[in-house]
């Protein structure tokens, strides 16, 4: 289902992104994303690092099913997306400047936390090769900023 | 054993990633083999096999746990940006306990960092196996930040002079001089715990505009009054308000039936607006005697380390003072043959001591200045000294005193002198007391006292 423009606006104002999988035999895998955006079919392309997300581009192509978690440092806003008809392929350089107005608005939100961009660097600084993508469309989405309505839905568009 | 570990990594080594600058992130399954992220407030290095994870809300992740009892866990080093994840398996959760404290110590400090101290509640701390760990590859690591201090041969050092001490005054001031000196600790407090009273007194500090000798907090207050009720140690590394976590502690204490709070008449020391704090209980014999409260206006200024090296200082610290008894002076075979009535060594307007009795506390004129034991102590000396002009006694007297009641710390004399001492000092009180050679102390008063005790 397609995204509310809440959810679209929060994919681009500096969250980090953290991608879930899960295989077959139950193992659970996660790793840090480095973007996301809406594709022009609806969709949602999650862009992560081959080397770093081994194990999470792994458990996707056994599965499908996917788990995108975005939270904004600032106010701690954190939303989850899931998908169950993920497809994984290659990124590369198409996405590097995604990839780059992510990284600078992310670096933005971590210096409010005293968190220095040396420090962001060190995990956004891929090469293009090294670029992966996840599309898939989100059926579920739910709230996690921490609280007491942590893991309630929250409405997508019918389409 | 299925536990794997890849890169020689050891989770004793990453324990310092999960000191709470970036929020540990956890991915959970359901049954069906839907994955669900989602960031935790706090994980805690138990062993070097378990951590604990806060469980604060009953939402998605933990169904998921309760359900598989398997999660994929990832820490972000706060200094290099390595990162590591883990495989884990959960195995219980805990509602009390030391674990559960230290959690929950560390979780009311991040509350009141984010504002968010009405939110976060902490039901359990859920322990888990770790089974696999294995660092996050591909990411350029920064050089880890230059330590504060060479930890291991300063602790040495300052071991080294506490074996030196042979009394107790000379033991508190190397330990508290030594923080500032070789740890760069600048901020301390020494508490004494009184078992019978279930309360903490300030013995010594160091670094604030006020001493606070003698000032008294309940058990349940704060990280100290939690380090010394738990027996372990508090580490807080954000935190803006701690009479917020003074107050949840506080009622913590109050739903354990400890007594209500003594109200402190004397003020407490402390900083303002303290970033970190570390309380260290002092244990001896299986008991705790205390503890050592430091604290910090940076966040993170305490690590696992730190928190490592002042457990064996204090540890050395309460086992030197529990043992610390000089060799005492035998008693007279006769009594004193009663003297002349005492007299002042200076004139002036009399003083009025007062003492309550139901808790020892003692008043001169309307000027609180101490209770419990010490207060016990120093009513016993001033009667003895108005009754008979004594102005020495041995600590061997008081040790055997039926009416002083001494607890069973090896009843521990010499720190409550210690106490009394420095609390008259401090106060430029009419009535001081001085060593007077070893195992006894000399009363010294500079006007008139009259004696009141009420019940």
């Amino acid at each position: 289902m397609p995204l509310t423009q809440d959810i679209i606006d929060l994919l681009a104002s500096g969250v980090s992104h953290q991608v879930g999988g899960c295989t077959k035999e139950g193992r659970p895998s996660l790793c840090r994303g480095l973007a996301a955006q809406v594709e022009p079919d609806g969709r949602l392309v999650v862009i992560l690092s081959a080397e770093t997300g081994f194990e999470v581009i792994a458990a996707v192509r056994d599965t499908g099913r996917v788990a995108l978690n975005l939270t904004l440092p600032e106010n701690y806003k954190s939303i989850s997306l899931l998908g169950r008809d993920a497809i994984v392929s290659h990124g590369g350089a198409p996405f590097r400047e995604l990839v780059l107005d992510r990284y600078r608005k992310f670096r933005a939100q971590l210096d409010l936390h005293g968190i220095p961009p040396s420090y962001t660097e060190a995990w956004y600084l891929r090469p293009d090769e090294d670029l992966m993508a996840i599309r898939f469309t989100p059926f579920s989405a739910r709230n996690q900023t921490p609280g007491p309505d942590a893991g309630s839905a929250l409405a997508l568009k019918t389409p | 054993m299925n536990r794997r570990m890849s890169d020689n990594l050891t989770l004793f080594g990453v324990r310092r990633m999960m000191e709470g600058v970036i929020p540990p992130t956890m991915c959970t399954a359901s049954a069906d083999r839907m994955p669900n992220v989602s960031y935790l407030s706090l994980a805690e290095y138990v062993d070097p096999l378990h951590i604990a994870l806060s469980y604060q809300f009953f939402n998605r992740s933990r169904e998921n746990v309760l359900a598989t009892r398997r999660a994929a866990l990832t820490l972000d080093d706060p200094y290099t940006g390595a990162g590591v994840v883990l495989q884990i398996e959960y195995l219980r959760t805990e509602t009390e306990g030391p674990v559960f404290e230290r959690l929950r110590a560390k979780l009311m400090g991040v509350a009141s960092h984010a504002g968010m101290d009405q939110v976060f509640h902490l039901r359990g701390a859920d322990i888990y196996r770790v089974v696999e760990l294995r660092r996050v590859p591909g990411r350029l690591e920064l050089p880890a930040a230059e330590p504060r201090v060479d930890l291991p041969t300063n602790c040495r050092l300052l071991s080294e002079r506490m074996a030196n001490c042979g009394e107790m005054a000379d033991l508190l001031d190397t330990l508290l001089d030594g923080l500032g000196e070789l740890l760069r600790i600048d901020n301390a407090m020494l508490w004494l715990f009184d078992s019978a009273q279930q309360a903490l007194t300030l013995l010594a500090s160091r670094g604030y505009e006020i001493g606070g000798t003698g000032a008294e907090i309940s058990t349940g207050d704060g990280i100290v009054g939690t380090a010394v009720r738990e027996g372990v140690p508090i580490r807080v590394g954000h935190m803006m308000n701690m009479a917020r976590y003074a107050r949840a502690a506080r009622d913590r204490a109050d739903a354990l039936g400890f007594e209500p709070l003594h109200k402190s008449e004397i003020p407490l020391p402390g900083l303002k607006e303290p970033r970190s704090q570390l309380a260290v209980p002092l244990r001896a014999r299986g008991r705790v005697l205390g503890a050592l409260l430091v604290e910090s206006k940076h966040d993170q200024h305490f690590g696992y380390d730190d928190e490592d090296a002042l457990m064996l200082l204090c540890g050395q610290f309460a086992i030197a003072m529990s043992l610390m008894q000089p060799a005492e002076p035998e008693l007279p075979r006769e009594p004193p043959k009663p003297a002349e009535p005492a007299q002042p060594d200076s004139a002036g307007p009399a003083v009025q001591m007062r003492r309550y009795a139901r808790d020892n506390s003692v008043f001169l004129d309307d000027t609180y200045l101490i209770r419990g034991v010490a207060g016990a102590i120093l009513w016993k000396l001033v009667s003895e000294f108005l009754r008979c002009g004594r102005r020495e006694f041995s600590n061997r007297e008081l040790r055997l005193a039926p009416e002083l009641r001494l607890p069973d710390v090896q009843d521990n004399l010499e720190v409550r002198l210690l106490l009394l001492q420095r609390r008259l000092a401090e106060q430029k009180a009419s009535i001081q007391l001085e060593k007077a050679g070893r195992g006894r102390m000399r009363l010294n008063v500079t006007r008139p006292i009259t004696l009141q005790s009420e019940n």
